[in-house]
């Protein structure tokens, strides 16, 4: 599954050159939220937004504890503009043939045969790897999709295209949520895994560990303690460990160093009104505010699903309710040809019947 | 822990009265509140002991920010219901009232007007919705009462009003939905 995924987002990237510098280009000013969005030929122009205060920087940067992460986005969305305007890119798709047809709708016009599509901004981790697939046969250009798929093994991030070509990253959580292998700092190993033994039966007491931490299925289990959490195979070995929200990952407490993260891509960062006070970086779900300079977890930002939906696939499971937010309920309410399901910032159309992702729709205000 | 003064009470009760609106799928009309998640459980009694939770595990933030989140809020009641005694407010058990949340969050803005549209349309299977802790629950209907379960079997009942916060909807229910893992007894 992960393979094809990773299979997938290459083979959009390889076709996305064009869109991915047009993105750059239309990311200007993005969030002032008003003025007119035009889209073409299933890529949006953006036109008459005043603002200029965004950074022009790259979507996803550099990523790990060695790296001091010192070119992030303003992420000014919020405070921008006119905060209360909501501009929302659409473009129309003739059902038939999935081919995007160009049509600009404004804040409030959105209708049920509107379907939405969105921009991708420009990221230089990847850029590389596009330079690279441009222009190749496609013998050599496998060569290149190998790299990328290297580069995205192990990251909780994605890029996905929708069905008129224009790609979007998300923030995802994988199913082994950033485990690390050994013991973490302090604890040596032992025959019984990285706990002291009084630890360890200690924590088989708590009747909520295993429900509260459980992801990998009944061949594991989990316990906590000292801010970690420790998966153990049915031998008894240590599987993996990792540090978790309020626990090694509280206020106050240094990023651990061997612990994964993403920084926090620009759309994001404009959705949740991320400014540059802290350092944001992304891990299993959560979102965390870091002074820069001491690497200490100021804030608790915001929670993510980490669901992947794709244009194209059946929408994920757990979401038959009706959750978009207020604000555009008028704009997106459910009708017998099209539904709209709300997630980690975006809202997705669906089709009832099918239910496949027919468009993914970015919220900026 | 925020205390909450009796006088406070009346004009919370009254946001929520005026919060309750026939949302469906969309198709009423929702009338949020001026107030957050975060400030709506702080000032509520009925919640004390989940607000002191995501304030012990630092979440308070995340209620106050963007959202939206549907927090299935269980009452305070619900923190002893059936002989539990783990105090998810302390520090020991920060993490794990951190986790707690997560999986008492659904994404976005779920109204009961919402839920009930999906269970009646999922019929006997109810209706499926994921936590920010990667879990599923499922929403069913005994009666007039919408029924929550979680994955490893935990229920509890809707129970009071819903609040439309700000930035996402307040359900209340009446237990927890962390089910007992009988190895760990």
């Amino acid at each position: 599954m992960r393979k094809h995924t990773l299979m997938m987002s290459a083979l959009t990237l390889s076709l996305a050159l064009p869109a991915a510098a047009l993105a750059d280009t239309q990311s200007q000013g993005r969030g002032n939220g008003h003025g007119q969005d035009q889209t073409e030929n299933g890529r949006a122009n953006s036109q008459g937004r005043g603002g200029q205060d965004r950074a022009e920087r790259s979507d996803v940067r550099g990523r790990g504890h060695a790296e001091r992460d010192d070119d992030r986005g303003n992420g000014q969305g919020r405070d921008g503009g006119n905060s209360r305007d909501r501009t929302v890119v659409v473009a129309r798709v003739d059902d038939s043939n999935g081919r995007g047809q160009g049509r600009g709708a404004d804040n409030g016009n959105g209708t049920g045969t509107d379907r939405a599509v969105v921009v991708v901004r420009d990221d230089s981790d990847f850029r590389d790897v596009l330079r690279d697939l441009e222009g190749r046969d496609p013998r050599e250009r496998q060569d290149a999709m190998r790299e990328f798929e290297r580069r995205l093994d192990g990251r909780d991030l994605r890029v996905v295209r929708n069905r008129d070509g224009d790609d979007y990253i998300v923030l995802i959580r994988d199913d082994d949520r950033g485990l690390i292998d050994g013991c973490p700092p302090g604890l040596a190993w032992r025959n019984n895994g990285c706990l002291p033994p009084g630890q360890a039966r200690q924590a088989q007491t708590n009747w909520y560990d295993n429900w509260l931490w459980n992801r990998g299925g009944d061949d594991v289990r989990y316990s906590y303690a000292n801010g970690y959490v420790y998966q153990t195979r049915q031998d008894g070995g240590l599987a993996g460990w990792l540090p978790v929200l309020a626990g090694a990952l509280g206020l106050n407490n240094i990023w651990p160093q061997q612990y994964r993260y993403e920084p926090v891509p620009q759309y994001y960062s404009s959705y949740y009104g991320l400014g540059d006070r802290y350092d944001y970086r992304y891990a299993d779900g959560v979102v965390y505010g870091l002074d820069p300079q001491s690497n200490r977890i100021q804030q608790v930002t915001a929670l993510l699903t980490g669901q992947q939906w794709s244009v194209g696939q059946r929408m994920p499971r757990g979401y038959d309710a009706y959750n978009v937010p207020y604000a555009y309920r008028t704009q997106y309410r459910d009708t017998p040809d099209s539904w709209y399901r709300y997630n980690d910032g975006y809202v997705y159309q669906v089709d009832p019947t099918t239910q496949l992702v027919q468009a993914v729709i970015q919220l900026l205000t | 822990m925020r205390r909450i003064a009796p006088w406070a009470l009346a004009p919370v009760a009254a946001l929520a009265l005026a919060a309750c609106t026939n949302a469906g799928n969309g198709a009423g009309t929702a009338e949020p509140a001026d107030q957050t998640l975060n400030a709506a459980l702080g000032s509520d009694r009925q919640f004390a002991t989940l607000d002191e939770v995501i304030t012990n595990a630092g979440l308070d933030t995340v209620l106050e920010g963007v959202g939206p989140y549907t927090v299935i809020a269980p009452v305070d009641a619900a923190f002893t219901a059936g002989g539990a005694t783990a105090d998810f407010t302390s520090i020991e058990l920060r993490a794990q009232g951190a986790e707690l949340v997560r999986a008492h969050l659904l994404p976005g803005s779920v109204t009961r007007e919402d839920l009930i549209t999906a269970i009646d349309r999922g019929g006997e299977a109810g209706a499926s919705m994921r936590t920010m802790s990667d879990s599923l629950l499922t929403f069913t209907r005994d009666g007039e009462a919408i029924v929550v379960t979680s994955e490893d079997g935990a229920t509890a009942r809707f129970t009071g009003e819903q609040f439309l916060a700000s930035n996402g909807v307040i359900q209340p229910i009446d237990g927890l939905l962390i089910a007992a893992d009988d190895d760990a007894q």
